[in-house]
């Protein structure tokens, strides 16, 4: 508007963040990686909630997608091979005030990491959990995932893989304590968006697998779903996902779902053809550990204090009048 | 039907206000395009509600909640994780209190505050002030200008009993001088009663009398003169004009003061004259006071002049230490207003304007607009325009017209009731002011020797302009962004309102063509060529879609109208830059470019506007941000806000990259049009593979 409307009219600045301030070094991911799409989403929703630079953390494992926290401009935790999950949760119990995301990809979660990856889920801490699915272990090359399809061909497995992939979805909502698993794809960027910003949202343990695309090691792998937007599946309801008009021509296949069921939740995650995509379960009832065990209250600003200051009174040099009462 | 007809259609109810053919009635809520970001305001931090500070003097008088909330945070918050804690808590109360006034609720900030965040009461004392909270609404003229009014008050009783308590005092002194030199002061019990009770039993007070009325010269105050001291006193001590001041020694009449509001120009001038006598009496006696306290007064030169002293005697600084009269109308009562005014009585008078244009006579209620031009040539009158939504931000000019010393008049625009328009009273009002449909002006007779330096329109947006221009930004059909610089006419204004629905007509999207122009454009046509073309407006609907309607000729004539008035202020407020007619000849100035964050939030109006097919172009909401197009060239490909890929410069770059890119993109969104060199080497292959792409 003119400068005299817009004067009186400013933009909610609760310490308004720009997208860039979200934005940490270069990524180096392969170009056409579905990563960037899921970090510029997690980007676009940390400007949208405006989430504090200092009270937000990401915490990853190994592999290609758990480069994550050194691209957000917030703090993080690149961890070891599989245990996201147990540092995230330390971090929650600690301090439940932070908002803690965990980026990990099929390997980090579902091979070296599967025992955390299943107590996380009983634990149901408030955390908001993106599994990055490219099918393959791509930082090491192309090596077999459990989620890699029957019959691809690796540098573990020449002669093609033996077994059926894993079903993230069917594992997580076969955990008694899951309260929230979704399923979301990069191409579709609103969608993206729209489930990430649910999942965090909800007040638990936040299950969304992102089925990305690998250009580098898995080529044309998704090009049926992407030429044809007909075999994805969208999952719609009054409590889930609400496409915008122009998104709902484009992709025309949508069926009605409700995540409060769980039945159907499980039956759509096994579905072999179309991918669905959008909150197959949700339920705000289930409690959160950190609550269950009183999280952070073991730790009071005012006893951290005493700590800190107790910890620097070793390094003080003291008068010599007051040396002796020191000691 | 052929384009042809079609466009007799257009011409046909542009002409006669019927529709028929293709044309359709608006049947939705209809909002200026511009104002398509501001739906719900309760989540904007703007100007309002204010807050009706008690007490304050100044712009601190009315002060916007953001404003104090801001203040509040800066000065209280504490640094650090906690803070951020206080800071958000204090911001969600902020909004939730701007919910509740904007739903109706009603009192001061304290209460409301305790209502919308009980759990952060304790803040409130940080907050420092307290008042009435009040949203932009029908009655926000009449209680900021009261409460401003109020203040203006409040700083004149101060001068008015310091001067009071002054010449009392003094008065006082004389009389009491003239007392203790006199026999009666003389006596022992009055010398007791001097010297007090503590010691009194080791004084012989017989003694000292007989001491003082040896040694002391005889010197009673002559008898007039004692009479015109005590008389003064008397009148000082009894005003009725101010609210007596705490502790102050004219606080002694036993009548209530005198009231000083009105709600008609008539009454005023009735409890005016009826005053005056005691106006008159008082003003001698403060004058009497004045000569006597400093020992001036000469009976042999004053008793004549004080004799003959009557209200011919008042000057304007006389009546300036008095109370104004405060006069609440409606527009309807101009004539009465203009009469009041040109008398010259110390009167503020506040006229609201609720209807700019009737439905059935635009031209005649354009006049509103007028008031305020016409006392402008009475010289002497303080004239102050504006809207109830520039209220706040021109607080500073209105409190100059209430301190002003003559008479003032406050013309205000409320806005319509809010059954006319789905709009919050804040912004149609806002549109008022935009539209230059009530334009915001100030005349201060005080303010210069002349006419440009007394006339001001400043306050307008873009007041060298026939209309404000901002930009609008949208989505086209095909999801690419769009940003158009485009004016806020009067036509806007009255898009807003339902009442004037049966003079837009809608133009299905596939018959949008370039026949049609829109309504600046229009306006500036020549007659002759103007009776040939159709004017338009942009406006959204309810699903925020972008829609054109057609202007039928009654609402055009009135924008015409409109626009002529506004060129008479430009006239007058411009004339101080002795510019105005070579900047009235000239194309307007470019508007500045405006910043893309300042609009919250991209109005997403979907546009069927034809592409140019052989310009490149990208799907933008569909970028899944893969970096393969900016991998190949980033300043031909460019990020968004929401990091999603737009064409930033065709021509920064190849054919070639613009179809390598559509090969290499993920999801198939870049389409790479035409060639734009046709020199390019290697053209007729690069055309073949970007067929797959367009």
């Amino acid at each position: 508007m003119t400068p005299l409307l817009r004067q009186c009219l400013i933009h909610m600045a609760e310490d308004h963040h720009s997208l860039e301030d979200y934005e940490g070094g270069v990524p180096r991911w392969c170009n056409g990686c579905g990563d960037n799409a899921i970090l510029a989403a997690v980007q676009r929703l940390c400007r949208g909630e405006d989430l504090s630079l200092e009270r937000t953390v990401f915490v990853s494992g190994i592999g290609c997608s758990s480069r994550f926290p050194h691209y957000m401009g917030t703090y993080g935790f690149h961890g070891i091979h599989g245990r996201a999950f147990p540092i995230a949760e330390g971090i929650k119990m600690a301090r439940p005030d932070l908002d803690v995301f965990v980026n990990t990809g099929d390997g980090d979660c579902c091979s070296i990491g599967a025992a955390h990856w299943i107590h996380a889920i009983r634990y149901n801490m408030n955390l908001t959990v993106l599994l990055h699915d490219n099918f393959v272990y791509g930082l090491t090359k192309k090596q077999a995932s459990p989620t890699s399809p029957r019959g691809l061909r690796s540098n573990t497995t020449p002669r093609g893989s033996y077994l059926e992939p894993l079903n993230p979805l069917s594992v997580t909502l076969g955990v008694e304590g899951a309260s929230f698993v979704a399923q979301a794809v990069d191409w579709i960027p609103q969608v993206l968006y729209d489930i990430i910003a649910a999942a965090h949202q909800h007040r638990g343990f936040s299950f969304v697998r992102v089925i990305q695309r690998c250009p580098e090691f898995m080529p044309g792998m998704l090009d049926p779903w992407l030429q044809d937007p007909s075999k994805t599946l969208l999952l719609t309801h009054e409590n889930g996902l609400q496409l915008e008009p122009d998104l709902a021509r484009i992709y025309t296949h949508h069926r009605e779902h409700d995540p409060l069921d769980i039945d159907a939740a499980r039956r759509l995650a096994s579905s072999d053809d179309d991918i669905p995509v959008g909150i197959l379960y949700r339920n705000p009832e289930v409690p959160c550990y950190e609550e269950l065990r009183g999280a952070g209250q073991a730790r009071p600003a005012d006893r951290i204090r005493a700590s800190l200051e107790a910890e620097l009174d070793k390094f003080t040099v003291w008068p010599a009048s007051d040396e002796r009462a020191a000691a | 039907m052929d384009q042809t007809a079609e466009i007799q259609r257009h011409m046909a109810f542009h002409l006669t206000g019927a529709p028929g053919g293709d044309l359709e009635s608006v049947d939705f809520a209809a909002r200026p395009a511009l104002l398509a970001p501001y739906r719900d305001l309760a989540a904007l931090r703007y100007d309002y509600p204010v807050v009706l500070v008690d007490d304050a003097v100044d712009e601190a008088c009315v002060s916007s909640l953001t404003t104090l909330v801001d203040h509040m945070l800066r000065d209280n918050a504490p640094r650090g994780v906690e803070g951020e804690r206080v800071r958000r808590s204090v911001l969600r109360a902020e909004r939730e209190i701007r919910r509740l006034v904007a739903a109706g609720a009603r009192g001061i900030l304290s209460d409301l505050w305790a209502q919308a965040a009980p759990d952060l009461a304790d803040e409130t004392e940080h907050l420092n002030v307290d008042g009435e909270v009040a949203d932009c609404d029908a009655e926000l003229p009449r209680r900021v200008v009261a409460h401003a009014w109020h203040s203006v008050q409040r700083q004149k009783a101060r001068r008015f009993h310091a001067d009071v308590d002054r010449l009392v005092q003094a008065l006082s002194d004389i009389l009491r001088a003239a007392f203790i030199h006199s026999e009666p002061g003389r006596r022992p019990e009055s010398l007791q009663a001097a010297f007090g009770s503590l010691h009194s039993d080791q004084f012989d007070f017989d003694m000292m009398s007989r001491l003082l009325g040896r040694s002391s010269p005889r010197d009673e105050l002559p008898p007039d003169r004692r009479e015109r001291i005590e008389r003064a006193l008397e009148v000082l001590r009894r005003q009725r004009f101010f609210d007596p001041a705490p502790g102050s020694s004219s606080a002694q009449s036993p009548e209530p003061p005198f009231e000083y509001r009105y709600t008609s120009c008539r009454a005023a001038v009735d409890a005016f004259r009826e005053r005056l006598p005691a106006v008159v009496e008082f003003v001698k006696a403060m004058s009497i006071a004045e000569l006597e306290a400093d020992g001036r007064y000469v009976g042999s030169q004053h008793d004549a002049f004080f004799q003959s002293f009557d209200e011919n005697s008042l000057s304007r600084e006389d009546l300036a230490r008095f109370p104004d009269y405060l006069v609440c109308v409606h527009g309807d009562e101009s004539g009465a207003v203009i009469d009041l005014l040109s008398s010259g009585l110390p009167v503020k008078v506040l006229v609201e304007t609720e209807e700019l244009l009737a439905p059935e006579h635009f031209g005649v209620h354009l006049r509103s607009t007028q008031l305020a031009s016409t006392v402008i040539g009475l010289m002497d009158v303080f004239a102050f325009q504006a809207t109830s939504s520039s209220l706040y931000q021109l607080r500073e000019r209105l409190l100059a017209s209430l301190r002003y010393t003559g008479p003032t008049l406050l013309s205000i625009f409320s806005g319509p009731s809010s059954a006319s328009s789905d709009l919050p009273p804040y912004l149609l009002s806002a549109a008022a002011l935009e539209g230059r449909a009530f334009p915001a002006f100030t005349y201060d007779p005080e303010a210069g020797p002349d006419l440009a330096s007394r006339f001001s329109i400043d306050e307008n947006p873009q007041p060298e302009l026939d209309w404000p221009i901002a930009p609008l930004e949208y989505a086209d059909a095909s999801l690419q962004r769009v940003v158009e610089q485009i004016p806020f006419t009067l036509v806007d204004f009255a898009a807003c309102d339902r009442r004037y629905a049966r003079h837009f007509a809608r133009i299905p999207r596939e018959h949008w063509s370039d026949e049609t122009v829109s309504v600046d454009q229009w306006l500036t046509l020549d007659p002759a060529e103007a009776e040939a073309r159709v004017p338009h407006v942009l406006v959204v609907d309810d699903n925020d879609r972008l829609q054109r309607l057609i202007v039928d000729a009654k609402l055009m004539h009135a924008a015409r109208r409109c626009r002529e008035l506004w060129h008479g202020l430009q006239e007058l407020g411009l004339a101080h830059r002795h510019l105005a007619p070579a900047l009235l000849d000239e194309a307007p100035p470019e508007p500045l470019e405006p910043s893309v964050a300042e609009v919250p939030g991209a109005a997403v109006a979907a546009v069927a506007e034809e592409t140019a097919a052989d310009d490149p172009w990208i799907e933008t909401p569909r970028c899944s941000t893969c970096n393969e197009c900016t991998g190949i060239n980033d300043r031909m490909f460019a990020y968004n806000d929401n990091k999603q890929a737009y064409i930033k410069d065709p021509d920064a770059g190849t054919f070639r990259e613009l179809v390598e890119a559509a090969e290499s993109c993920q999801v198939a969104v870049i389409h790479p049009g035409k060639p734009r060199n046709p020199d390019e080497p290697g053209l007729e292959d690069l055309i073949e593979r970007a067929k797959e792409f367009q």
